[in-house]
Parts: structure tokens; C-alpha cells; sequence
């Protein structure tokens, strides 16, 4: 075994980190802005570090035993590293972007605080092997995520950011619930010692309210459109790029590499994301405030991910895993280029917005790659993807599955060429426009920039994500 | 074991009594600047004792250290005794602690009452210390009283209607429950002919065989109602309320802190904890009653208007996964229990602290006229939040890893669906939480508060210190549980 200091190191910088930055921005909001950014990127080389043991099958692990079928276990295997650098790669982006964005406003100090505990919870999840941990990381997020919502502090966001804790964390009791239920059964929390068993149906239904509740999929997504009340870097971070994606994770973690999935759930939850998918992208049809169709585009692409983790084989969890990290780099850059809009118009109305691209050059662009990434255009990371996905929900022999998710397909791209034609394109609205600062512009363009190349160079993270599937014992 | 360490257990009755004589012998002029400092030297010195004794205890393996103060309890027969374990030393530590934030905070918050506060809380130390460290029932019970008199004098401090009708509801429920503890102890003596803690564990053992077993079941039944009474247990939880939101504010810190879990909810784990754990009936018994405390406690929390108030109704949910805990009957359980005994002091101290620091600043505790302090009162703001998620039990603070034990040992005895409801209750507390926290601490700024200053230094200390703890526990807790497997208690 692999002396596993970086792995902990890894955890902890950001977790720790983060209670210094509120001393650091007593000295001075540059000294702290860069610390942020420094504990995010040391989390992002520490999992690099570990690429190494993943790829020789010889994964980094740390295990102390506790009583009570509790113990403290990480362990750096494939789908974790995957997760790690996808999360911290986009968290850093926006901790970046926040340089320029937050400037101004009161309260940094607890915000760089929340933003990098939050990736300091990400982490401690993704590596975490027992599930109290896992729970325990879970629960942070969501008070760094209440937080951050509700970072205005009017008596609105203040609601909406508790409407945020309390759907989430309602539901992470009830997976809490199922968790305990399971060491009532088994007489472990230890994921490792749990692998390949099977699950009754009721626990399974109580882990997916949690699930399902972080990643916002219908009938618990009512909290992603409306937490997008707080600054567009945290709505990036958490609803685009990290926070939802943590459901998404935890599904992939316990159904595709320790639970069997019985095949009966293997329709069921695919119908689920079918709904939500269908149903999110009517709404984000229909809405006008720019962050509400984005956060609807996220909960309709999250049912692909879930789609592509729940059906069973091989090619569907590859486009799932796939599209976690696609959707995470795009998706953030869409919400951040809507952050620049709303900075530069202080509005969110698309009906009041045209012809932006003429002031908003380089935020047009990288808008429009980051939307052909999501919309699923080749040669687009993206495109990829979804490809796998609904290749995936072919394979299940249910084709209208598939078909389904094809007009959703279909509708995201109406969508987000809706949004894009009425915001950059026609009439100029507002004469006397300014890009943004170059912090934020250079965060949306890298965002836009690595949609593309990433698609373009799909060998690299697919050679990841095969090592990943290939652990999966049971295809 | 050596001899001397018996000297620091005189310490925690020793201490207060002399306290209270020199107080009065010198008189209010000469003392005047002394009190508090020696009320928080006192409990200082009680928490340091009682951390010593923890440690010794664990150090020497005894189970509990014997003696008595002023004879020799061998040559008597049925002589009373100390003789405090692990569980009452832990008891005492969260006496002292909540104690000192008392003075902490009563120190700025009521210079006018110095005299009478402090001589009367010495009074009320010392009954729950005694309480710690008596082992015989009515021993148990006369300590009980002192502690019940003097906190009716404590709420009713100033004398005003809102404190006299608060001690006085406290006054008859407490004296009811008196009535029914001295009953039923008076049938059990019947039987037994002792009242010490051994005595009476082996007769209830066993106590169908005995010679009236009908009237030991309602010496029992009348010893368990008086007790719940005391610990606020719903349903017998209606003078609770109003003692805590009618009394001063230092002193709803030390009620809701660590009286009434003294003056009932210990004697309840004792009881049923140590002495039947095995006892289907009993056990079903408070399984309901801690249920019903819940979420009962949970929902009246809910639609509170006041801040101390919203804080007593979540006492009595607490108090209620505390009763639950024990229900288990099984050694895990509790622990839970135990370990949830002294989370809560710790953090529901805190929440009375901080009530203490808003209505110190803006003289009023109703929730609907606040909003917005927490710009004003960063530090009060801020450990109110981390009380109460460790309240909700959210990880990684200390409150979720009682409540993980408790719901483990209560769904290994009573079934998922009691656990499973238990836990689930915690978003409850969350939507109280949220709903004090948005209306008093966030939220625009009106008008009237806009001038509001932190509170003084010696509250601020307080809490922080509490919500160090809180956090400090919930982060050591995996070497705590690595410490109670390795003890062999779970």
C-alpha cells in the first residue's frame, strides 16, 4: 500500500484551509482571494498525484478501523480521482471568476470561506469509503450550500435558502435512514465490506430521496430554480458544476461499483429521469429569467447522467461518468456567462436583452460554445456524452427510452438557442455596455475553450472512465 | 487508588457550602466585587475535579470511588453514602461548565441582583452536585428539593408577574412531582427496607417474587411519573415553558442547560437505564413518551414566537431522543443517552447564551421584531448557527453522533419504523432553526436595530467556548468511539 498522505492532504488542505482564509482576509482580500484558489488547485494536483496508483491498480487507501461498523476509509480509486479532478478543475475556474465578480460586495470573507469548505466536503465525499462519512461530507455541503444561497441575506434569498437545506437535508435523513438500515442488515457501514450485495427495495427507495433530492431530479427539484437568487459563481458552483453533482456521484458509487441494482429498478429509475428530463426542458422553454432556464437545462441534463448510471450496462455508465464531467465544465460556463450578463445589464429578464454580442464579444462566444457542449453538437464534448447515454438506453430494450431522451435532446437544444439568439443576437438594448473584468472573462473563455478541446481530445478521459467501468466486476 | 483522591470529591459539596459562608459573613459591602469571580472560580475548579476523577477512574478501573463525609458509612447499616460513577462525574462536569457560563453571563446581564443570584445558584450547585453524587434514593430526592427550591427563587428573581407566574407553575408541578417520588419511595422502602441504589436494583430485578409486588408496580409507576414531571417529558411538560422563558436570562441558561436533565432526566437514566434494562414494559413506556417528546417539543417549537420559548420547546424534544436512548435497554443506548446528556448541556447552553446576548442588546426576545442582528453580532450569530445544526444533529458536530448512537440502539429494540420516525423528526428541528435564524439573525436590518453592538466580552466568551466544544467533540468523536469500544461499552 501506497503511503496515503496525499490523499488526506487533499481533504484536509481545502477543509482546514478554508477557517484560515476568513484571518487571511483581515490582512489583505488579495492575500486571501489567492489562498482560496491555492487550497482548491492543491486538491486538484493531489488527485492528479494519485492518477498514477489508479491507472497501475494500485489505488491509494487510508482505513482506521472504528467500532460500530464505522471506520474512517479513503481510498483514490478510479471513479473518486475522476470526480475529485472534475470538481475541484471546475471549482477552481470559479474561484477565479469570483475574483472579479465578488469585488464588491459585503461578506467575502465568509463566502471564500463556504466556497472552499464546500470543496473540502466534495473531496472528503468522494474519497470517503463508509457511509456515515459520506453522510457526514454530505451534510456539510448542504450547509455550505445554505449559506452561500442565501448570501444577499434579504429576507427572499434567506427563504429560498432554506428551502434549499431543508428539501436536501430532508432528504439525506431519510438515505440516513436507509444507511442505518443497512448496518441493521449487514452490521457495516464500510462500503468495501458491502460490495456486491444486494438491497431491499424500501432502503433503496429511502437513499434515492437523497439522491434525488441533491441532484435535484423531479419530484425534489423544486430548489434549483429558485436558488438561483445567489451570486452566479455559487449558482455555477453548486447547481451546475459540484453540489448536484454529488447525488449523481454517491448513485454511481453505490449502485454501479457496491450494490446490485435489481433490474426491476433498472426501468424504474430510467422512467424517473425520462419525466424530469421531458418536464425540466418545457419549463426551461418557457421561462425568461436567464438563471432559471439554465438551472432547468441542469435538472433536465442531470436526468441524462442519472439515465445513464441507472440502466444497466456497460455504455450507459460510461456516458453517465462521461457526462458528469461534460456537463460540469459546460454547464458552469453557462451559468458564468449569465453571471456576466446579469453584472453588466443588472438584469436577469431575457425578454429585456439583444444584441448583447456586439459589447459582449467574448462572452458570446464562449456562451455559444458552452451551449453547443450541453446541446450535444459534435464535436463538442457534449456530444459524446449524451451519445453514450442514449446509445446506453438503447441497449436496455426499451427504445422509446431512448427516443424519449432524444426529444429531450431535442429540447435543449431549442432551448438554449432560445436564450442565446434573444440575448446576443437583434437589437441592441443597452448602448453603453462594458465586458466584464478580465478575471471573469478569462474563466469563461477557458470554460468555453476546454468544452471544445476536450471533445476534441475524448481519448483522455475516456481512457479514465473505461478503467472505471472495467472495475465494475459484474458486466 | 490513593487516599488523597478522595479529598477532590469533597471538593464539588465542600466548595459551594464554603462559598456560601463566607459570602454571608462578610456581608454584601466587603463581597460585593467578589461574587462572580468566585462563582466562576468555583465551577472551574468543579470542572477540573471532574475531569481529574474521570481520568483516575479510568486510570485505576474502578467503576466509582465510595466515601462519606462526616461518618463511617460501614459501621451503619443503611448509613447513606457518595459514592459517584463515570456517568456522574460526566454529570458533574457538565454542572460545572454550565454553571460557569451562567456566571459568565450573569456577570454584565445583572449587576443589580449579584447578592441574591449568586448565593442562591451556589445553593442550586450544590443540590445538583449532590444529586451526582448520592447513592441512596432519598438522598436523591432531598437534593432534588434543594435544587427545585432554589431554582423557584432563581426564576423568580426579580420579583416581577412574568417570573412569579413561571415559578409558581414550576413551583406546583415540582411540588406534584415531589408528592408522587416521596410516594413511591415509601412503597418501595416498604419492601425493601433500603433505599440504596444496590438494594433497590436487586429487589426490582426481581420483584415479582417480592412480598407486595402490586404496590412496588405503583411505587414504580409513581416514582417514574414524578421524575418525568421534573424532566419535562411530554406530556407532563406544561410548567416548563413558561419557567424558562419567564426566568432572567442567566438563569434559563442554567434551567435549560442542566437543572431540570438533574432534577429528572438523571434519575431517569439511573432507573431505567442502569437498573431495568431489560424491562419490556417500562422500556415500551418511555419509548412512547420519548416519541411524543419529539415531536411534540418539535412542533410546539415551530409555532413559537419567542426565541427562549422556541429554545424550551426544543429542551423538551431533546430531552425526549434522551429518554428514547434509554428506552433501548441495551448498554449502547446508554451511552447515546449519556453522551447526549452532555451534548445537549453543551449546546442548548449555548442557544440560552446567545437568547441572553439579544435580549441583553435589544431588551426583547420576541421573534417577529428582531431581523437582521447578524451583521451587528457576528460571534453571537454565528455560534448560534453551528448550536443549533449540532442540535438538528448535523454532522460533524457533537449533537449528530449522540443522536447516531441513540437511533442505532433504538432501532435494534423497537424497529425501523421508531428510529426511522425519530431521525426523521431532526428536520423539524431544522425548520425551527431556520425559521430563528432567518427572523432574528439574517435578513434586512430594520431600523430600531441598526445601532445594536455585540455583546459584552464575558458572553461572547461564553459562547465561544461552548461552540468550541461543540465542534471540538463532533471533530474527536471517531477516538471517543475508539475509546468507548476499547472500554467495552459499545
Amino acid at each position: 500500500m501506497v503511503e496515503p498522505g496525499i490523499l488526506i492532504m487533499c481533504i484536509l488542505v481545502p477543509l482546514l484551509g478554508s477557517f484560515l482564509l476568513p484571518l487571511l482576509g483581515r490582512i489583505s482580500a488579495a492575500t486571501r482571494n489567492v489562498a482560496a484558489l491555492v487550497f482548491v488547485l492543491f486538491s486538484l494536483v493531489a488527485s492528479g498525484l494519485m492518477l498514477p496508483g489508479v491507472i497501475n491498480g494500485s489505488p491509494m487507501r487510508f482505513y482506521m478501523d472504528l467500532p460500530l461498523g464505522l471506520s474512517i476509509g479513503f481510498l483514490a480509486d478510479g471513479l473518486a480521482v475522476f470526480m475529485a479532478m472534475t470538481a475541484s478543475l471546475v471549482a477552481a475556474i470559479i474561484v477565479f471568476y469570483s475574483f472579479g465578480y465578488m469585488e464588491h460586495y459585503d461578506n467575502q470573507n465568509e463566502y471564500y470561506l463556504m466556497v472552499v469548505l464546500f470543496i473540502g466536503a466534495m473531496m472528503g465525499l468522494v474519497y470517503s469509503t463508509n457511509l456515515i462519512f459520506i453522510y457526514m461530507f454530505w451534510e456539510i455541503s448542504a450547509i455550505c450550500c445554505w449559506r452561500l444561497i442565501g448570501f444577499y441575506r434579504t429576507e427572499q434569498v434567506v427563504l429560498r435558502a432554506n428551502k434549499a437545506f431543508l428539501i436536501t437535508v430532508g432528504g439525506a435523513l431519510l438515505m440516513l435512514v436507509g444507511f442505518i438500515a443497512i448496518y441493521i442488515q449487514t452490521g457495516t457501514f464500510d462500503l468495501l465490506e458491502l460490495q456486491g450485495r444486494g438491497l431491499d427495495g424500501w432502503i433503496l427507495i429511502l437513499i434515492l430521496f437523497g439522491i434525488l433530492s441533491k441532484s435535484a431530479t423531479l419530484p425534489l427539484h423544486s430548489w434549483l430554480p429558485d436558488a438561483g437568487v445567489a451570486p452566479s459563481p455559487v449558482t455555477s458552483l453548486l447547481h451546475a458544476a459540484v453540489l448536484v453533482k454529488i447525488g449523481v456521484y454517491v448513485f454511481a458509487r453505490l449502485f454501479l461499483l457496491n450494490f446490485q441494482l435489481e433490474v426491476a429498478w433498472q426501468t424504474t429509475i430510467p422512467i424517473i429521469a425520462a419525466v424530469s428530463a421531458l418536464v425540466s426542458a418545457g419549463a426551461a422553454i418557457v421561462e425568461n429569467d436567464i438563471k432559471r432556464v439554465i438551472a432547468y437545462s441542469t435538472i433536465s441534463q442531470l436526468a441524462f447522467i442519472l439515465l445513464g448510471l441507472s440502466c444497466g450496462n456497460m455504455i450507459g455508465a460510461a456516458g453517465g461518468l462521461m457526462y458528469i464531467l461534460m456537463h460540469s465544465l459546460a454547464k458552469a460556463g453557462l451559468f458564468l456567462c449569465a453571471g456576466i450578463v446579469e453584472h453588466s445589464t443588472h438584469t436577469k429578464d431575457i425578454r429585456e436583452m439583444g444584441g448583447l454580442a456586439q459589447r459582449l464579444p467574448i462572452t458570446a462566444v464562449a456562451f455559444a460554445l458552452c451551449a453547443f457542449s450541453v446541446a450535444g453538437i459534435p464535436p463538442f464534448g457534449g456530444f459524446f456524452a449524451k451519445y453514450l447515454v442514449i446509445a446506453g438506453a438503447y441497449e436496455t430494450g426499451y427504445p422509446w427510452l431512448a427516443g424519449v431522451f432524444i426529444i429531450g435532446a431535442v429540447m435543449t437544444v431549442i432551448y438554449l438557442m432560445r436564450v442565446f439568439v434573444k440575448v446576443f443576437f437583434g437589437e441592441l438594448t443597452h448602448p453603453d455596455l462594458k465586458e466584464g473584468s478580465w478575471e471573469m472573462i478569462v474563466a469563461v473563455a477557458l470554460l468555453g475553450i476546454l468544452s471544445l478541446v476536450i471533445g476534441i481530445f475524448i481519448n483522455v478521459p475516456s481512457g479514465l472512465i473505461n478503467l472505471i467501468v472495467d472495475s465494475i466486476g459484474r458486466w | 487508588m490513593p487516599d488523597q483522591f478522595s479529598m477532590l470529591v469533597y471538593s464539588f459539596l465542600g466548595l459551594p457550602l464554603a462559598a456560601l459562608v463566607l459570602f454571608n459573613l462578610f456581608g454584601k459591602r466587603v463581597m460585593t466585587k467578589f461574587y462572580m469571580p468566585v462563582g466562576m472560580g468555583i465551577c472551574l475548579v468543579q470542572m477540573l475535579s471532574a475531569i481529574v476523577s474521570l481520568v483516575l477512574l479510568s486510570q485505576y478501573n474502578k467503576d466509582a470511588i465510595t466515601f462519606s463525609q462526616f461518618w463511617n458509612y460501614q459501621l451503619y447499616e443503611g448509613a447513606s453514602y457518595f459514592s459517584p460513577d463515570t456517568f456522574s462525574f460526566l454529570s458533574l462536569l457538565c454542572i460545572g461548565l454550565v454553571g460557569l457560563v451562567t456566571f459568565l453571563v450573569a456577570y454584565p446581564v445583572l449587576p443589580d441582583r449579584r447578592f441574591q443570584f449568586c448565593n442562591v445558584t451556589l445553593v442550586l450547585l450544590l443540590g445538583m452536585n449532590g444529586i451526582a453524587l448520592v447513592y441512596d434514593l432519598f438522598s436523591l430526592y432531598v437534593f432534588m428539593e434543594v435544587t427545585a427550591l432554589s431554582a423557584f427563587v432563581l426564576i423568580a428573581l426579580y420579583r416581577d408577574a412574568k417570573g412569579l407566574e413561571g415559578s409558581f407553575k414550576y413551583l406546583m408541578m415540582s411540588a406534584i412531582a415531589s408528592a408522587f417520588i416521596l410516594t413511591g419511595l415509601a412503597l418501595i422502602f416498604l419492601n425493601t427496607g433500603s433505599l440504596q441504589y444496590d438494594v433497590v436494583q436487586a429487589y426490582l430485578a426481581n420483584w415479582q417474587n417480592g412480598p407486595n409486588p402490586v404496590l412496588t408496580q405503583i411505587g414504580f409507576i409513581m416514582l417514574m411519573s414524578g421524575f418525568s414531571i421534573k424532566a419535562g417529558v411530554a406530556p407532563f411538560h406544561g410548567w416548563l415553558p413558561d419557567a424558562y422563558q419567564s426566568a432572567p436570562a442567566p438563569v434559563s441558561i442554567i434551567l435549560g442547560g442542566i437543572v431540570t436533565k438533574m432534577a429528572g432526566v438523571y434519575a431517569i437514566i439511573r432507573l431505567v437505564g442502569e437498573w431495568l434494562p431489560g424491562s419490556s414494559v417500562v422500556n415500551v413506556a418511555f419509548m412512547f413518551l420519548g416519541l411524543l417528546s419529539i415531536v411534540l417539543g418539535a412542533m410546539s417549537a415551530i409555532g413559537s414566537t419567542d426565541f427562549k420559548r422556541v429554545l424550551a420547546f426544543s429542551s423538551i424534544s431533546q430531552i425526549g431522543y434522551i429518554v428514547l436512548g434509554i428506552s433501548s435497554g441495551s448498554p449502547l443506548g446508554f451511552v447515546g443517552a449519556v453522551f447526549h446528556f452532555f451534548n445537549h448541556s453543551v449546546f442548548k447552553s449555548t442557544l440560552f447564551v446567545n437568547s441572553a446576548a439579544v435580549e441583553m442588546q435589544t431588551k426583547t426576545t420576541l421573534i417577529d421584531k428582531l431581523g437582521g442582528l447578524h451583521k451587528q453580532m457576528p460571534v453571537t450569530g454565528t455560534s448560534n448557527i453551528l448550536a443549533f445544526l449540532s442540535t438538528a444533529g448535523i454532522p460533524p458536530l457533537a449533537g449528530f453522533w449522540s443522536k447516531l448512537l441513540i437511533i442505532i440502539a433504538v432501532w435494534q429494540a423497537h424497529g425501523g419504523v421508531v428510529a426511522g420516525v425519530a431521525l426523521f423528526a431532526s428536520i423539524f428541528t431544522a425548520v425551527y432553526f431556520l425559521m430563528v435564524q432567518r427572523k432574528v439573525f439574517f435578513g434586512p436590518c430594520r431600523e430600531e436595530w441598526k445601532d445594536v453592538q455585540e455583546a459584552k466580552f464575558s458572553i461572547r466568551l461564553a459562547s465561544v467556548l461552548l461552540s468550541c466544544i461543540t465542534v471540538g467533540v463532533g471533530c474527536v468523536f471517531p477516538w471517543i468511539l475508539r475509546f468507548l469500544g476499547a472500554q467495552g461499552w459499545i
